[in-house]
């Protein structure tokens, strides 16, 4: 039997990580500023954590000039999602299985 | 992972979430058109069927155009976009629904269809709209719209009574809640 924990993503646990992917989840797409002031992180920290992801193959990365100023827009693929759904409900079963007295 | 973090993550996506969900909530322009449309609409209910139906197809594809125009534009500035899709699919199935329903109680001479159909039809448009925009204020208004159109039904009024009454309260209601949103973003 293996325990619950194996059983999470190591690409999306992290706590930004799974930010980003929660704040794509909810909106077609967002840019680089937006995630930059939700998520409270520096551009040095957001851009390692979007490249991790983008070669995960769970974000689609765009960049373009709007108003001659560029812009990066982020969003999620249908493999990120998924993957995200997977996360949440394996945490949720893990404190679960706290909760009911099994060791976590 | 330990218990603490695996806590603290979840309330941490849940949180990146729901911001993502208000900041993109901003049900106003929606509601406002919505409702002007809805209200105009209503107004042709007693008329011929064709006029409501022209009415439409005119004005459907216009508010649904102007509401995506304004999403597009809120969503440069704020750095989130939300997909247009749900507003176009509810302006469309509003026309569908209260067209087919006025088409239907002419057709087979039941007044109560062709008079409350198109009210009815619009009550249900604007649950959708609450559960796209997640507002349990629009919600919680459109379920007490269609209560009140059903409670109606009940009442024996003249066809221009049950008209003044649901122009008056759909248009009433619906223009101030909207207005009210704008004014007072975060009720939404």
């Amino acid at each position: 039997m293996t325990h619950p924990s194996s059983a999470l993503d190591d690409t999306i646990h992290q706590r930004v990580r799974l930010g980003i992917l929660a704040v794509l989840s909810e909106s077609r797409r967002a840019d680089f500023a937006y995630l930059q002031e939700v998520l409270e992180v520096t551009a040095g920290n957001l851009s390692q954590h979007l490249a991790i992801l983008e070669d995960a193959g769970h974000i689609q990365i765009a960049k373009a000039f709007e108003d001659k100023r560029p812009r990066t827009w982020v969003t999620v693929t249908r493999k990120g999602r998924t993957a995200l759904a997977a996360e949440v409900a394996t945490m949720r079963a893990l404190l679960d299985g706290i909760g009911s007295g099994q060791r976590p | 992972m330990n218990a603490d973090e695996a806590r603290e993550s979840l309330a941490f996506s849940e949180y990146a979430r729901k911001r993502a969900r208000d900041d993109m909530s901003r049900p106003w322009l929606a509601l406002v058109l919505l409702a002007s449309l809805s209200v105009v609409s209503l107004s042709l209910t007693e008329s011929a069927a064709s006029l409501t139906g022209l009415f439409w197809a005119f004005a459907g594809p216009l508010g649904a155009g102007a509401i995506a125009l304004y999403a597009y534009r809120r969503s440069r500035s704020s750095g989130i976009e939300s997909s247009p899709l749900g507003y176009v699919a509810i302006t469309a199935g509003l026309l569908i629904l209260a067209y087919t329903a006025g088409r239907l109680g002419f057709a087979f001479q039941v007044p109560a269809v062709a008079r409350f159909g198109p009210a009815i039809a619009v009550a249900a448009g604007f649950l959708a709209l609450a559960w796209i925009e997640r507002s349990w204020m629009v919600a919680a208004i459109s379920a007490a719209l269609l209560a009140v159109t059903v409670a109606i039904i009940g009442f024996d009024l003249s066809p221009q009574q049950s008209k003044a009454l649901l122009f008056g309260l759909y248009g009433f209601t619906l223009l101030a809640v909207g207005f009210s949103l704008r004014v007072g973003r975060n009720l939404g």
